[in-house]
């Protein structure tokens, strides 16, 4: 079960539930901004593999995030 | 004159609005201290009303310097008494985004007393993909004049023109009564105006999806990637050849029409030499100009490059650079300064830097000509593997290879010298829609950055070739290039350049090269040409095989174009990017001094 947005494997989706104490503040408004806040469901729509920035679809747009941004990101109810 | 700004998320469009709105009256303006880039033009079919293209942001609350300087700029313009009024563009595709910028807009107007026009922009791809947008039930909602308009297609267009032109009421106020829990206002409100009026599914969204795990795919994404740079730089000399064939053609045509007219005089040996010889070696190139900034912009239109940002990051990352310096380095390729422009949507200051260093090292359409000249003399017009790979498509892949591999070794050791930025900025990045390229704005735009390139740099070259040709003809009528002026001149500088085994010659060229690279075809046409007492105006490479140089100095000159910054405009540009002369000064010695070495192992290494 995934609890990063990281974990997230292609085609899953999840529930954001917060972004860690280490997101900086400053971002942290920038990507609700984008869609990214608590309570937005997100799906996994690329995860390339070799650690490669994976493609997060939220709402009606998709964004690419690197693990840097991804792990500190918690989600719940992973799945399909 | 009433004044119409436009603003816009990046990805919604703005600029093609804009430009079909003013018809490409296009113009760069600065703001005192740090630059922006804001585009201004009239109002087509109204002279009375300027639009003012401000650049592309998410949201009113800046993260970035970039940012900031956009949305200052913005706030400071709203309280303008001749501001008439704000163009709002959001992609309908997207409305939810664009509708939370708009939302946040549309409050700074009100405040400002300034009236909020919104364009959907989008319609086209709505339209075939059978979805709707409910214009009038958003715009009743938002209390806000709402036009849909295609940029791509041109529909809607008039309809906003006359509604700009018009008496508008100030912006209407945001309805508050829904207000979110995490100190943003208006994404609840956006989420549910887009639910209630904009297109339902996701249909869009998952066609994007499929091709991307086909462009993103760990092999797949690589191997497409490397076969379209590769394209890239094939259609570089494939496409360009005819174009340029036809240039020579012309050219060769007007000197046999006009040479003889002239008889033997001075004024036939300047025509012939300098402004044939001259000028016209580097017109030859300019349709390669041309098609470099085509292909660019096509790919930058159908939204690949993001995917291509996002293909480099993990790569980028070891040379201490972002996926984000991608495309401030490819722009380098077609000329640094859009590059160095580019650079500021990179956040971290420190990779920005880092970009910097690397852009003044991409093989810019300047290094075209020369590199052209090169490969054309050195290299033979032959294909491989049935026809589909040409050997100087080849060699030119081969050279901007190797400018992009010394620029990211110089920026994986300039990077590790000095302490990572604390607070880095992620690497977050939107992919915009796939879409067909707009045909004939892209033509345009390389016709007009075609145009710039030789009204900016054809007088330089006219000047210095007018100068190469009094110092190389004088004092003896051009009967002896040796014991002329410049041969004079040339035999004295030519230690420096023997190491490289090249003669006083092409020492002369280098030299005036340092006012742009360009100039090299130039000033070496002039002095090949003063050589060359025939009056047949031959190709420029077929004079250089004709000069004896060696395959040795060809590589050697070859590197040292590749990594000198030979360029005014960029350096002065850096300058203002940059805050100081100090990067500009240290990349001119530092690069310049490692170009000569490069060039030196070269020839050594080769002639060996």
């Amino acid at each position: 079960m995934a609890n990063t947005l990281w974990q997230l494997k292609r085609g899953e989706s999840a529930v954001l539930d917060a972004f860690t104490e280490d997101f900086s503040p400053v971002y942290r408004d920038r990507m609700m901004e984008l869609g990214f806040h608590p309570g937005a469901r997100v799906s996994c729509v690329v995860a390339p593999r070799m650690g490669a920035p994976k493609l997060f679809q939220v709402d009606n747009a998709v964004y690419s995030l690197e693990k840097a941004v991804a792990a500190l990101i918690t989600v719940q109810g992973a799945g399909e | 004159m009433k004044q119409v700004i436009v603003v816009g998320s990046p990805n919604s469009g703005k600029s093609l609005l804009f430009n079909r709105l003013t018809g490409l009256n296009h113009k760069v303006a600065n703001f005192p201290g740090v630059t922006v880039d804001i585009g201004s033009g009239q109002l087509r079919h109204h002279t009375d009303v300027s639009l003012v293209d401000y650049p592309g942001v998410y949201s009113l609350n800046p993260i970035s310097g970039e940012e900031r300087i956009a949305v200052d700029a913005f706030r400071e313009a709203l309280q303008d008494p001749g501001l008439s009024a704000v163009l709002c563009v959001v992609d309908a595709t997207r409305l939810e985004k664009g509708l939370m910028f708009t939302l946040q807009v549309m409050e700074a107007c009100r405040r400002a007393g300034k009236p909020v026009v919104l364009a959907a922009n989008m319609l086209d791809v709505l339209q075939r993909h059978k979805l709707k947008l409910d214009v009038q039930g958003l715009a009743a909602e938002m209390g806000v004049d709402i036009v849909a308009v295609s940029a791509r297609r041109g529909d809607g267009l008039d309809q906003l023109a006359d509604l700009l032109v018009s008496d508008l009421p100030v912006a209407a106020a945001v309805d508050n009564k829904i207000i979110a829990q995490d100190n943003n206002p208006y994404r609840e409100q956006a989420e549910l105006l887009t639910r209630r009026f904009g297109m339902q599914g996701d249909l869009l969204i998952r066609a994007q999806s499929r091709a991307d795990r086909f462009f993103l795919h760990t092999l797949t994404g690589g191997v497409s990637f490397f076969l379209i740079m590769f394209v890239v730089f094939q259609s570089i000399f494939a496409w360009a050849a005819p174009l340029m064939g036809g240039v020579e053609a012309l050219l060769a045509w007007s000197a046999a029409l006009v040479l003889p007219l002239l008889g033997e005089s001075m004024v036939h040996d300047f025509v012939k030499d300098a402004l044939f010889g001259g000028v016209g070696a580097f017109l030859v190139f300019v349709p390669q100009i041309f098609i470099l900034t085509l292909v660019v912009g096509l790919l930058e239109d159908t939204g690949y490059l993001a995917r291509a940002a996002v293909i480099c990051h993990r790569p980028l990352r070891l040379f201490g650079l972002t996926g984000k310096s991608f495309v401030p380095m490819l722009s380098g390729m077609a000329c640094a300064i859009p590059g160095i422009y580019a650079a500021r949507t990179i956040d971290s200051p420190r990779k920005r830097w880092l970009t910097y260093l690397a852009i003044p090292l991409m093989p810019c359409s300047a290094r075209l000509p020369v590199y052209a000249l090169l490969i054309a003399a050195f290299i033979p017009a032959q294909t491989a593997l049935g026809g589909l790979v040409g050997l100087q498509g080849l060699a030119m892949f081969g050279v901007y290879l190797f400018g992009i591999v010394v620029g990211l070794l110089v920026t994986a050791m300039v990077s590790r010298t000095g302490a990572a930025d604390q607070a880095d900025p992620p690497f977050v990045l939107e992919m915009p829609p796939y879409r067909l390229p707009a045909l004939i704005p892209l033509l345009r735009s390389a016709w007009s950055r075609s145009k710039h390139f030789v009204t900016k740099a054809g007088p330089v070259i006219f000047w210095v070739s007018v100068v190469v040709w009094i110092l190389g003809y004088f004092p003896n009528h051009g009967t002896d290039l040796g014991s002329s002026w410049l041969g004079w001149l040339g035999q004295f500088i030519e230690p420096v350049f023997t190491p490289l085994g090249l003669d006083w010659k092409y020492g002369v060229a280098i030299l005036a090269s340092f006012l742009a690279r360009e100039v090299f075809v130039g000033t070496l046409g002039t002095l090949l040409g003063i050589e060359n007492a025939a009056d047949n105006v031959l190709s420029l490479s077929d004079r250089v095989q004709e000069s004896g140089l060696s395959i040795a100095s060809g590589f050697a000159l070859l590197a040292f174009f590749a990594i000198a910054v030979q360029c005014v405009s960029t350096l002065a540009i850096l300058r203002r990017e940059s805050g100081s002369w100090r990067l500009p000064v240290q990349m001119f010695i530092s690069y310049g001094l490692l170009a000569y070495a490069v060039a030196w192992l070269f020839f050594t290494v080769i002639s060996a």
